[in-house]
């Protein structure tokens, strides 16, 4: 193992919007920034390196549905009322501010049908807040943009441990997984931006990398911040959605946006027994739906286009590969059309993200300047405690930029702490180690995984089902050093896995904490099927005190950062 | 059991279009696609076809559309119960 010792002033550990986001302010006031990035290329890597169709923004454009104030009031209905409402009205009082910066990177997000903005409502939100946008090149810009400041990029590179003394966090372990390069990075402070916690659970396919989201997201923000002590929240709550059967990907906004219905097989168009929205309802309640309908034998579920207008057919058609590139190859292999045929949905696997709501994020709990409960740790994006989509990404991770930026200026120079060489050997050894071991293949470990996810841990929970999730999650955990790389590429699969595994069992212990059902299948507990407005207006956090699993409780009317003791 | 199935390749790269670029193996999300740097004789190896996210990033940067994605039998085809992903009922 050759190593590199490197220090800077902010380490950014994800280069995607949130990560790349978060970056620019900080170069912007002269600070070194070294960002940590899985990909080769940083214009296009992370979830939307191929591209987005849909921007969630206020624009402050007349109309009071457009307004800050406005969209904040519906804040608690959209999110059941368990989200930060402190971090949620910054970043959503942000959100002009920072449409306009992207829009001077170079993103264009008027439709040129009409050489204006396209906005369509969708997923339950009070107003046209999405852009629909021709969104192939978003990502492209706002790289191109930190590669113009001078941000220093390590690529192909895992960021896998952090580094804490005194309560504080100052550096990182990573390794470049193509050159075998390994890095200790001190930092005066550090942005986790990996996204979100994927490879979770069991899909149509069975196939694990065909997933919805980014297969290559796994939880590492989560599980690096909750093994240096950081609090993270709302991990109880899953996410899924609707996807073409066999292929999960998204489509599912762009279908319900422009009017598609959802019928079961009697041809029944069910929608509206659960919502009187309909179709447009909050994406977890569409998925909850399903799902009801397909425990009560109503399946296989269509999602249906026939009845629109030949134009909105036409536009469906001409953007379907803006979301996922894909999608048409898929339906072209599959000899499907979509305009004269239903589609057969299914459900997703599931994520570890935003539960199907926008603003209830799942992860590192921060507070309005995108600190964490740890001292010189920061987070924005799908790993954080307020997320939503690329725009919420984008607004954090500026928030955060911003929030670093003056807190390594309030440091004012202070040193850091020399390396810790003992645990940096430990880890060095670790992975050296899975190179070498004879235990299970990251695959399988996984699959258990997985398997354990989706049949304990999944839409339904019950006190049994979770404490055998929760066993034998810990038992899989007692085989972890044992685990399998084959080559430096199977040691970052094994570091994912790990990831994946840590994450399931605080989901675990977040459900079993949660004595209510709430958000649909978000969270269901059999045993606890009724949400309880009365006791469980709460935040579950989960932490780690001396090597235990720590859970808290905190009224979701205060802010998380109310519970952060940074000092201590 | 999964180390004798027969492992489906995502991307059919077309050896008499390929310019080989390397532009595929820098792209790849997933770090799957290996082709030698500055080599103009080889051709890019898709290394881990399991691990395919079928994003089609590869396809899209291609100067010369030298790839297809290929989708498996059981993307295609797909024949699951939804219901078995919709968990155990322990009672
Ligand atoms: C195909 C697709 C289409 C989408 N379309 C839309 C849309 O139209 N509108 C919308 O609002 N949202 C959309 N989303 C969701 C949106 O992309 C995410 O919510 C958003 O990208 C979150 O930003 P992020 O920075 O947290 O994660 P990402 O942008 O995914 O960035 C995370 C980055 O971290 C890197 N990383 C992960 N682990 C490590 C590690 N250990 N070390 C170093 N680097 C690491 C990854 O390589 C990645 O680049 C879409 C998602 C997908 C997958
Ligand atoms: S991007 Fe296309 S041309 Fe370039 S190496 Fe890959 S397949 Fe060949
Ligand atoms: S489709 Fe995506 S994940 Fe699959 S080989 Fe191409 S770039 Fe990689």
């Amino acid at each position: 193992m050759s190593w590199t010792e490197l220090e800077t002033d902010v380490l950014v550990i994800g280069g995607g919007v949130a990560g790349c986001m978060a970056a620019i302010p900080a170069l912007e006031e002269g600070l070194q920034v070294t960002i940590l990035e899985k990909g080769k290329v940083l214009d296009h890597c992370g979830s939307v390196g191929c591209g987005v169709d849909h921007y969630l923004t206020i624009m402050d454009s007349g109309p009071e549905w457009d307004t800050p104030e406005f969209l904040i009031k519906h804040v608690p209905e959209l999110t059941d009322g368990i989200v930060d409402l402190e971090v949620t009205s910054k970043l959503i009082h942000q959100m002009p501010r920072v449409l306009k910066k992207i829009e001077s990177f170079g993103v264009n997000f008027k439709d040129p049908r009409f050489n204006d903005y396209y906005r369509l409502k969708s997923f339950g939100l009070p107003g046209t807040y999405h852009i629909n946008f021709d969104g192939t090149e978003f990502k492209k810009h706002i790289g191109q943009q930190v590669r113009k400041l001078k941000g220093k990029v390590l690529t192909r590179t895992m960021g896998i441990n952090l580094l804490e003394k005194d309560n504080k966090v100052y550096g990182a372990v990573a390794f470049n997984f193509r050159s075998g390069e390994w890095y200790a990075i001190k930092a005066k402070s550090i942005v986790m931006a990996a996204g979100e916690v994927n490879r979770l659970s069991k899909n149509a396919s069975g196939m694990p990398f065909d997933s919805w989201h980014c297969p290559f997201n796994t939880g590492d923000a989560h599980r690096m911040a909750f093994n240096a002590g950081a609090i993270l929240t709302n991990m109880e709550f899953v996410e899924t959605t609707l996807t073409p059967k066999g292929f999960s990907a998204q489509g599912l906004n762009a279908l319900v946006s422009e009017g598609a219905h959802f019928v079961n097989k009697q041809g029944e168009r069910f929608m509206f027994k659960y919502d009187e929205k309909g179709e447009n309802a909050r994406r977890a309640v569409i998925a909850d739906a399903v799902i009801n309908e397909y425990l009560l034998g109503n399946g296989p579920i269509y999602a249906d286009c026939r009845h629109l207008p030949s134009d909105v057919l036409d536009h469906m058609e001409a953007t379907l590969q803006i979301d996922r590139y894909t999608m048409p190859a898929f339906y072209e292999q599959k000899a499907l059309k979509f305009r004269d045929e239903p589609v057969e949905v299914s459900i997703s696997e599931l994520s570890i993200r935003r539960s199907g709501v926008y603003f209830r994020g799942s992860g590192l709990a921060v507070d309005t300047q995108g600190h964490s409960s740890k001292e010189n740790l920061f987070a924005a994006g799908d790993c954080a405690s307020v997320s939503g989509g690329i725009a919420g990404a984008a607004v954090l991770g500026h928030i955060s930029g911003e929030g670093v930026s003056a807190h390594v200026k309030k440091l004012n120079g202070a040193k850091l702490p020399d390396f810790d060489s003992e645990e940096i050997n430990r880890i060095k050894n670790e992975n050296e180690h899975h190179l070498v071991a004879s235990g299970m293949n990251w695959r399988a470990f996984e699959d258990k995984t997985r398997e354990v996810v989706s049949d304990y841990i999944g839409v339904r929970r019950s006190s049994k089902s979770l404490e055998l999730a929760m066993q034998t999650l810990s038992a899989l955990a007692a085989n972890e050093l044992e685990m399998k790389a084959d080559d430096l590429h199977g040691l970052m699969r094994v570091n994912e896995t790990k990831s994946i595994r840590l994450s399931a069992e605080v989901m675990a212990n977040a459900a079993m904490a949660r004595t209510e059902s709430r958000t649909g299948s978000s969270h269901f507990r059999s045993d606890f099927p009724e949400t309880n407005e009365k006791d469980w207006k709460k935040f579950v956090l989960v932490s780690k005190e001396k090597d235990r699993m720590k859970i808290n409780f905190s009224d979701a009317s205060d802010s998380l950062a109310s519970t952060f003791n940074r000092g201590s | 059991m999964s180390e004798e199935k027969e492992v489906h390749n995502p991307i059919k790269i077309d050896p008499e279009v390929c310019v080989k670029c390397n532009l595929c193996d820098w792209i790849c999300p997933g770090d799957l696609i290996y082709k030698k740097e500055d080599d103009r004789t080889t051709l890019p190896e898709v290394k881990y076809p399991d691990e395919c996210w079928y994003c089609g990033l590869c396809q899209s940067i291609c100067p010369v559309d030298a790839i297809k994605i290929i989708f498996p039998e059981e993307m295609i085809n797909c024949k699951t119960d939804v219901r078995s992903l919709l968990g155990k009922d322990v009672e």
